[in-house]
């Protein structure tokens, strides 16, 4: 009649609870605690750090107001920038596409050939991109060439990276089909893989460019080219008002590039 | 097998030909199966019975794990991969899911049964013969819908979708269609629209076409021969016409019911 007098089942017993859950927690909280404690860590603790914030707060204050009398200044090391980071996006992007396909068990030929572009890959990450420019700059001098180096080996470790996960996770109904055509493994991978993870390989690819144009701000301190330069400079002069201008560029710049590329993407899915 | 040698080999003949899974799974048991040209011919049987498996066997997608499927008499298990790719080239395939690209135009994926056929460089970079582009129409206005060549694929209807699925199979000018469940994503009327363009290709187009399908109706309506699978062994060969519900009851090792059958205008073909 009604579900009230239907016969109840035998429910299934609760299974017993994991304890991986809670001791992660555990072992997370360890760890924690071990960087930031007195003895084993770096002795962190909140309310130090916020009287200490005021304590700058004079040399925040040199920052306001802003000199533009340094704006006809940053205007090469500006675009400078921006082709590194345009040059590096370029060449980075297209070397991560094959290399994430081999990276990738869906689209790799062999096991061989995917076990040494993920060992590649790795090392490659291992280390920063400022470590990266510190070494170029000294192999090839000073200049715009070892940022670039750097933010192109960044790039494609990033880019690769990101798509070959990407890739793992495609429909592989295309896949098949394309083999059953009697396709070779490129074409297959370019037509039935490529299609599927194109709009994300272009996400990647506007995201690398973001980074590359804040990432150079760093790599001008180490002399690798770019806005850094300046920075380099005002802040050992010690006019933070004129740091503050450039800091104020990059930041209008990324914005606008993060626009672009959020509009491009929208064109694209 | 025993018997005369046959002075032209059947198009497609399994010789014992076995699978087992890496699970350990023995999906073809020890089949032996001779299929003439331009037969229609209908696999029947449970889910797990081994009927995918036996149409993968024919292009080499699932690898045997003793005996041999012959094509015109080359032994699909001991092609090498330039081989096996051609012998796919000349065998058409149609998927329950229909396994298009969805996020590329309609052309694009018929354009996938041209690969084999139109040079690896010019297909990566989608610079197709027009004698491709006009084969890929060609098929396309065989099931009807050339006019939606330059729609994007996730555009179009189940069964528009699948029809693309043909059109791709077509496209390679093959000697041979494998449908894998054709009509199982499909509502009933779609279904009988998908069987009849099938049955209409094997028949002006003298292709071979071997059909899995579930629906017992729908496997006595358009099968021209009708092979029972159960538990990876072929338990019934047979014409349509002879297939009564003894024989069916006989496959599916239980009594029929209306789930078996896809019931709507069964009587069409």
């Amino acid at each position: 009649m009604t579900a009230a007098t239907a016969p109840r089942s035998a429910r299934p017993s609760r299974p017993p609870r994991s304890l991986v859950g809670p001791l992660a927690l555990l072992v997370f909280a360890a760890i924690t605690w071990w960087a930031a404690s007195e003895e084993y860590g770096l002795n962190f603790d909140v309310p130090r750090l916020f009287s200490n914030l005021t304590r700058g707060a004079g040399i925040l204050a040199e920052f306001w107001p802003p000199d533009f009398s340094v704006l006809p200044r940053t205007v090469a090391p500006l675009l400078e920038t921006i082709q590194m980071a345009v040059i590096a996006s370029v060449i980075g992007c297209a070397v991560a596409l094959p290399v994430a396909f081999l990276a990738s068990r869906v689209t790799s030929p062999n096991t061989l050939a995917y076990l040494l572009d993920r060992g590649i890959l790795s090392v490659v990450r291992a280390l920063p991109d400022v470590l990266y420019a510190l070494i170029f700059v000294a192999a090839l001098s000073i200049g715009p060439l070892p940022g670039i180096l750097a933010l192109i080996l960044f790039n494609i470790s990033v880019v690769a990276k990101l798509l070959s996960e990407t890739v793992d996770g495609v429909d592989h109904g295309p896949i098949e089909a394309a083999r059953a055509t009697g396709a070779n493994r490129l074409l297959t991978v370019r037509w039935a893989v490529l299609p599927q993870v194109l709009p994300n390989y272009v996400a990647y690819s506007l995201y690398a460019f973001e980074l590359n144009v804040r990432a150079s701000a760093v790599l001008g301190i180490v002399g690798a080219g770019g806005i850094g330069n300046l920075i380099n400079e005002t802040r050992r002069f010690f006019q933070y008002d004129k740091l503050m201008v450039v800091v104020l560029e990059i930041l209008i710049l990324v914005i606008i590039i993060e626009w672009v590329s959020i509009w491009l993407r929208r064109k694209l899915v | 097998m025993a018997g005369p040698p046959l002075l032209i080999p059947p198009m497609i003949r399994f010789e014992n030909a076995s699978v087992t899974y890496p699970g350990g799974v023995q999906a073809l048991k020890n089949v032996t199966l001779e299929i003439p040209d331009g037969q229609m011919m209908v696999i029947v049987g449970l889910s797990g019975a081994g009927k995918s498996t036996l149409i993968r066997a024919i292009n080499g997608l699932v690898p045997l794990s003793d005996g041999d499927v012959t094509i015109d008499g080359v032994s699909v298990r001991h092609a090498k991969p330039k081989q096996l790719r051609e012998i796919r080239s000349r065998i058409g395939m149609i998927f329950q899911t229909f396994n298009l690209v969805n996020r590329t135009t309609v052309l694009n994926n018929v354009l996938m049964g041209r690969l084999h056929d139109a040079g690896t460089m010019r297909s990566l970079l989608a610079w197709y013969k027009p004698e491709d582009v006009e084969i890929a129409m060609q098929a396309l206005e065989r099931v009807g819908i050339v006019e939606k060549a330059y729609v994007r694929a996730s555009n179009l209807s189940g069964g528009q979708q699948q029809r693309v699925g043909i059109a791709r199979a077509l496209a390679q000018q093959p000697k041979i269609i494998l449908a894998d469940e054709p009509v199982a994503s499909l509502d009933p009327p779609t279904s009988h629209v998908v069987m009849r363009d099938l049955q209409r290709i094997n028949r002006e187009l003298n292709m071979t076409t071997i059909i899995n399908l579930h629906f017992l109706d729908l496997a006595k309506v358009y099968g021209e021969r009708i092979i029972g699978m159960r538990a990876g062994e072929l338990v019934y060969d047979g014409t349509g016409a002879e297939a009564d519900e003894n024989v069916f009851r006989d496959i599916y090792g239980r009594s029929l019911t209306a789930d078996d059958m896809l019931g709507e205008a069964a009587a069409a073909g």
